[in-house]
This record gives C-alpha cells, structure tokens and sequence, in this order.
C-alpha cells in the first residue's frame, strides 16, 4: 500500500515538467510578427537641421552664362529657333558643348511630343556633358 | 501532427508577411524611357522623395494609387506644409512612360511647383533590356 502511494507521488513530480516546444512556438510567433510589423521611423526625415542659408555666402557675380534653347517638337526638334532632326540635333550639341560645358541648356517640350523625346534630349546633353538643364513648361 | 502543423504555420505566416513586403510600390506597366548617357542615381536616397508615376495614357499616380490632379496638388500642398521649413527642398522623381504626351508630364510638373516643389527628375533606364 505504502509502496503503491510512492510510485503515485513520483509520477505526478515526473508530470509536472514544463514542455517548452509549445511556448518556443509561440515565442517565435511573436517574434516574427514584431519583426515584420516594426517599422523604423525616417529618422532623417524629421532631423531639424539647421543648414546654412543661401544668402549667407556671398553670392558670387556670375558672368551671364550662355543659353542654349533647345525645344522638342512634335516631329523635330529646333535649338535657338532652328528646326533640325535628331541627328542634327545631336552634332550641333556636341559642337556648343565643345565651346563651353558651363552653358545652361533650356528645354522647352511641346505638349503633343512623347515624354520619351524630352528624356532623348535630356540625355544627349548628359552625353556631352552640359549639367546645367533646366525643364520649362511653356505654354 | 501538432508540431508539424505548427511549423507548417510559421512557415505559411512568414512568407504571407515577406511578400507584403515584397509588394512592389512602383506600377510595372510603365515604360521607362532610357537615357543610357545619364548620370545614375546616388544611392542615399533622401527619405522624403516621392515618386510620380505618369503612364502612358497619361494617369497619373502614386504608389500604385489612380490620383486626379486636383488630389496630387492636395497631397502635395499637405505633404509641404507638414515639413514646414524643409518643405520646398523635397525631391520629386517622376516616372513617366516614354509614350506618354508631355501635357500630362507637365501637369504635374506645375502641380509640383505651384505647392512650391523645384527639384524634380525624370525616371529613366540606363540599360534597357532589349
């Protein structure tokens, strides 16, 4: 009788260990779905910096650059008012980028050409190495 | 059976959540128009910018969300007065399908400077794939 009640007791100390498999699962769970929901805020977005205003450097007088006008067309491109084609287009830019890098280059596109002729353009200045582009929207 | 399933769960949750992630922002119907002499991209990103998309018939949207042009110029009104001082120096990159007709790449250009945003690129490819 007495025996019997020991090996009751001892199966009931064996029954009490904790099984982890069930609580590593669901440690993983929420591991997973913290990491998936975190989100890193834009730090970068928000640092109040104060950056120095423009007009505390002296700015400095700038010879009047030359202008190179350069619109798109529908079927053609013009630079300065002259209508030429592409390849025309593209000699005639490397010849004033030949003259001078440093020249702004003005494009103007016509509301009907593609989107893709303007970034042709845009390119070709790339090519010959004029930087300075500005985009205008005409009317 | 249980562990399995268990496992099988994960397994099942993580990559719902990967692929969410995964979920390109940017609509692949766009035809980029390529620009092969172009300078590339600086790889640090300014957190801010935000991307136009202009497809080819000329819709114009953001992170794959349809806008009228009247709601883009909401959007960028509130997203420049929401940086204050900052604001203005928001980059603008627009996507826009070499198909498409300037008049739409120009709306939003105007959209973009009437909310007082000037620095904006255009979007090409430097090795198209054909």
């Amino acid at each position: 009788m007495r025996r019997n009640k020991q090996r009751r007791f001892s199966e009931a100390e064996s029954d009490i260990e904790l099984s982890m498999t069930p609580m590593i699962d669901v440690v993983f769970q929420l591991l997973i779905y913290f990491l998936v929901t975190f989100s890193t805020a834009d730090v970068l977005a928000h640092l109040d910096i104060s950056r120095p205003k423009p007009d505390a450097a002296p700015q400095q007088e700038k010879p009047p650059a030359d202008m190179i006008r350069v619109a798109v067309l529908p079927n053609g491109y013009a630079i300065n008012g002259r209508e030429m084609t592409g390849i025309e287009l593209e000699t005639m830019l490397r010849r004033l980028a030949n003259i001078s890098t440093k020249q702004t280059v003005l494009v103007t596109c016509d509301d009907k050409s593609l989107h893709g002729r303007l970034i042709q353009v845009l390119d070709m200045c790339a090519e010959n190495g004029l930087s300075k582009i500005s985009v205008m929207s005409g009317k | 059976m249980t562990p399995m399933i268990d496992v099988v769960f994960q397994m099942i949750i993580f990559f719902v959540c990967t692929a969410q992630l995964e979920q390109e922002q940017f609509s692949e119907f766009i035809k980029l128009p390529d620009s092969p002499n172009a300078s590339a991209v600086a790889e640090a990103k300014d957190p801010r910018t935000i991307t136009i998309e202009v497809d080819g018939k000329g819709k114009v949207s953001i992170a794959r969300t349809p806008l009228t042009l009247s709601k883009l110029r909401k959007i960028l009104n509130k997203t420049v007065a929401d940086y204050g001082v900052h604001g203005p120096s928001i980059p603008i990159l627009i996507r826009a399908d070499t198909e498409t007709r300037h008049a739409s790449v120009k709306q939003v250009m105007d959209a973009c400077t009437t909310a007082g945003l000037y620095k904006i690129a255009f979007v090409a490819v430097k090795d198209s794939i054909d």
